[in-house]
């Protein structure tokens, strides 16, 4: 059975107007997606197509307007302790420790606080952080609080991880040492993993399968299979294997006829504005959304 | 060096003061030049010395005690209102809040000296009425601050205690309230400054005993040196519970980078 499966999932915002009017913004149009257990799954797609909504439903903090999401077949009601998240940035609480930080969820289950801190301090060794322990939030590198969130949400012992962006805000080098500790933990531990990105590199060094999903209001276009083994994926040079680069190549043009609707879109709205200047704004949105996504 | 580091302190003290010391050097040398006249603006010596006195005698303490009792009951009962209001105005009651926004910041707005005779007219001219008025200035940076802390919580926080599982009270209790907790303290320290101007007019306007009294007394009576005597004791205790209040602050988040003075 399937350890998360989205049947139809569909959800629309409604944005405040002046007054009592409501504008609808659809985000999710019928999402379907099975993930199975243990699977390291990666959805991409462009800006504001609703990854981070579903990401959301996944994890119980709202609810989709039709259709279902169900874990081990059973349909999800709210958030539970076991489907952690791991949020974008800056979601440590400053005002708590490292260890604090990373005890946090357990203060609800485990009243002994001895234990606590010792599952604290086992996780905070695993994600390469011990010693950090006394440090706040602020005496931290943007890689390290990522860390502290990922042991944070790793203390729970959830069976689903689930993560949104989570290394969007780092540096190239810290982003690459970051993803083979997940890629290694996940592996491990053997957890079942949601991920979010922009990145087409990451999706396909991380992910077992890639969810391609659409422009707003988002469905799932198409779920590729990335055939790279764990030891092919260790290796320092596995952006130059054959698999890596043919995965890589039909992922960015699956993406690309997506990220060219978003621009049609946003040029559509931009020559109400200024009729005149139509086909230039196209033409440099065009080339500059193409470079954006070439540098990821 | 540990001397060298000595030295450097004691030229950052000496540079600190030099403005407090040549103030106060004019001040006194001014009235012996004739520049000013001692008989309304007394030399510092002849204040410090009057000063001094009113500390032996015990008068100072007394005026300085009923003045701290209404400045603290005052105070207390503003925290004890507002903090309670300020959560639920901030935290549950959306609805509840758009409707009573525009009131609470018309009657915020007010000038509580202005409201003081009314005050009066409610409560007497006793004890009640200043403590009463001191409440009333008090709560509001308490109040407007602690909505305005709870309301700015980032939203990531509380999705993280939701993704948690935690109850309403739990979310409360361990994400809102340290979320908000330097807007609240900023309210807590303005109200303690306001509280003081506040208790100096009652003090003037009605009392028979604290530190206003004390200086508009002083004044009646053209006992100069006991006039200013009394102003630079409330600068000094004013100073002394500003100093308090950071200190307090400090220990409380202790996880800021830097809290200014």
């Amino acid at each position: 059975m399937a350890k998360i499966r989205a049947d139809n999932v569909k959800k629309t915002f409604k944005i405040k107007k002046e007054g009592n009017e409501f504008d609808e913004l659809p985000a999710l149009a019928g999402v379907n997606l099975e993930i199975d257990p243990g699977e390291f799954m990666v959805i991409v797609g462009p800006s504001g197509c609703g990854k981070s909504t579903f990401l959301d439903l996944v994890g119980g903090l709202t609810h989709p307007d039709e259709g279902t999401i169900a874990i081990d077949g059973k349909p999800i009601t709210g958030p539970s302790r076991d489907r952690a998240i791991v949020f974008q940035q800056n979601a440590l609480f400053p005002w708590r420790t490292t260890l604090g930080n990373v005890e946090f969820g357990l203060e609800s289950i485990n009243p002994d606080q001895d234990e606590r801190r010792e599952i604290a301090l086992d996780y905070l060794s695993l994600v390469g952080l011990s010693g950090y322990h006394n440090h706040y939030p602020h005496q931290l590198s943007g890689g390290m609080k990522q860390r502290v969130s990922i042991a944070r949400a790793l203390a729970l012992n959830p069976s689903i991880m689930l993560m949104d962006e989570p290394l969007a805000a780092l540096d190239a080098q810290t982003r690459e040492f970051l993803q083979r500790d997940i890629l290694r933990i996940s592996k491990e531990s053997r957890k079942t993993v949601l991920f979010i990105t922009h990145s087409i590199d990451e999706a396909v060094f991380l992910g077992d399968k890639v969810a391609v999903m659409s422009a707003r209001p988002g469905v799932i276009k198409r779920v590729v299979d990335i055939p790279l083994t764990a030891e092919e994926r260790a290796s320092d040079d596995v952006v130059a294997a054959t698999e890596f680069v043919q995965s890589r190549q039909l992922l960015w043009r699956l993406l690309k006829e997506e990220v060219v609707k978003v621009e049609e879109a946003q040029s559509n709205i931009h020559a109400e504005d200024h009729s005149n200047s139509l086909l230039l704004d196209k033409k440099t949105g065009l080339i500059n959304s193409v470079r954006a996504f070439a540098r990821i | 060096m540990v001397s060298d580091k000595f030295v450097k302190k004691l030229k950052t003290f000496a540079l600190k003061s030099s403005a407090i010391v040549a103030f106060v050097l004019l001040w006194e040398a001014a009235p012996h030049l004739g520049l000013i006249d001692p008989i309304f603006i007394p030399p510092p010596s002849v204040i410090a010395v009057k000063l001094y006195q009113l500390l032996l005698s015990g008068e100072l303490l007394v005026h300085t005690a009923a003045s701290l009792e209404r400045v603290f009951l005052g105070f207390i009962i503003a925290l004890a209102i507002a903090l309670p209001l300020g959560f639920l105005i901030g935290g549950w009651f959306k609805t509840f809040e758009t409707a009573v926004d525009p009131l609470l910041q018309v009657l915020g707005q007010a000038n509580p000296f202005t409201l003081f005779p009314v005050f009066m007219a409610l409560l007497g001219i006793g004890e009640l009425s200043k403590i009463g008025i001191i409440y009333w200035v008090c709560q509001w940076p308490v109040l407007f601050n602690t909505v305005s802390g709870i309301k700015s919580v980032d939203p990531v926080y509380i999705k993280v205690g939701r993704s948690m599982g935690l109850t309403k009270f739990n979310l409360f209790k361990k994400v809102l309230l340290p979320a908000a907790l330097p807007a609240i303290f900023t309210g807590i320290r303005m109200s303690a400054v306001f509280a003081f101007f506040m208790l100096i007019g009652a003090e003037m306007i009605g009392a028979h005993s604290g530190l206003g009294f004390l200086i508009i007394q002083s004044q009646a009576v053209f006992n100069m040196p006991k006039m200013y005597a009394s102003i630079v004791s409330v600068a000094l205790l004013g100073i002394a519970i500003n100093y308090i209040m950071i200190k307090f602050e400090r220990k409380a988040m202790s996880w800021k980078e830097d809290i200014a003075a």
